[in-house]
């Protein structure tokens, strides 16, 4: 992912996606963004807000995994809100895919 | 380019002559991304794979036809470009700048795919790729600018 500039990472980032129950997980595809070089940090945090209306920090939390882990689960949805979300990440240029819950 | 003026509904930016000149260059490019570049799935294994990535593939064909028109609209509106002593003044909502940005991508992340992909610095210029690497570095410029609006308007 390109670097504008490095946003902090405050300890306590949320987790709420990992953290709750496995039934609340359950719809069964996963939304995953995957790094690359292009799109820049700024942006693809930016992205996250307005997709998936999330807060700066969760939006930063996933945009520093996408960056340092390769990939980032966003969300755990049925079939067609992952189709929607992984067609809202596409439009904005991401590369994000949509892959069964193992 | 500077932005000027914030309010909740407005935001306006100062551009000089050349980098009004820029920015209309750098739209004209869209689309860039090539279509149906992107799979539903890495893995694999959805039901009706092949439905749903045509359904994808066509729902992102739709959305850049209209945002083309919305593009050429918002180019010939004359309220959106006003001259000034020195330079342009851009009028844009929120929604247009946010709107925008995707344009912007679009461009900066098919400029990338046009020049290969690279995963790090381009190897070399030459006449060929020279245009993608403008298009790339420059519309990532205004992303930029435009995301720091965005986020501190004042």
């Amino acid at each position: 992912m390109a670097q504008t500039a490095a946003p902090e990472l405050l300890p306590g980032t949320v987790q709420e996606a990992e953290e709750k129950p496995r039934s609340d997980l359950e719809p069964g595809y996963t939304v995953i963004c995957w790094n690359d070089p292009v799109n820049y940090m700024e942006y693809v945090t930016h992205v996250f807000q307005i997709v998936f209306g999330w807060a700066r920090r969760k939006a930063e939390f996933h945009m520093l995994q996408v960056h340092e882990q390769g990939k980032s689960v966003l969300v755990r949805e049925s079939m067609e809100k992952a189709e929607h979300y992984v067609h809202q990440l596409q439009k904005y240029s991401l590369h994000a895919t949509m892959e069964r819950d193992k | 380019m500077n932005l000027i003026r914030s309010t909740g509904q407005q935001l306006q930016f100062r551009l000089g002559r050349r980098e009004k000149q820029v920015l209309l260059d750098l739209l004209g490019l869209y689309p860039c991304l090539p279509a149906a570049r992107q799979p539903l799935s890495k893995a694999g294994g959805l039901p009706d794979a092949a439905g749903s990535q045509a359904l994808l593939d066509e729902a992102l064909a739709e959305q850049r036809r209209e945002n083309r028109g919305q593009l050429q609209a918002l180019l010939a509106d004359p309220r959106r470009f006003q001259e000034q002593e020195t330079g342009w003044r851009l009028s844009l909502s929120p929604a247009d700048l946010e709107w925008l940005l995707q344009i912007l991508n679009d461009i900066r992340v098919g400029s990338w795919v046009l020049l290969g992909s690279p995963e790090g610095r381009l190897a070399r210029l030459d006449e060929k790729t020279a245009a993608h690497y403008w298009a790339m570095e420059m519309s990532g410029q205004f992303q930029v600018q435009f995301l720091e609006a965005l986020q501190d308007p004042n």
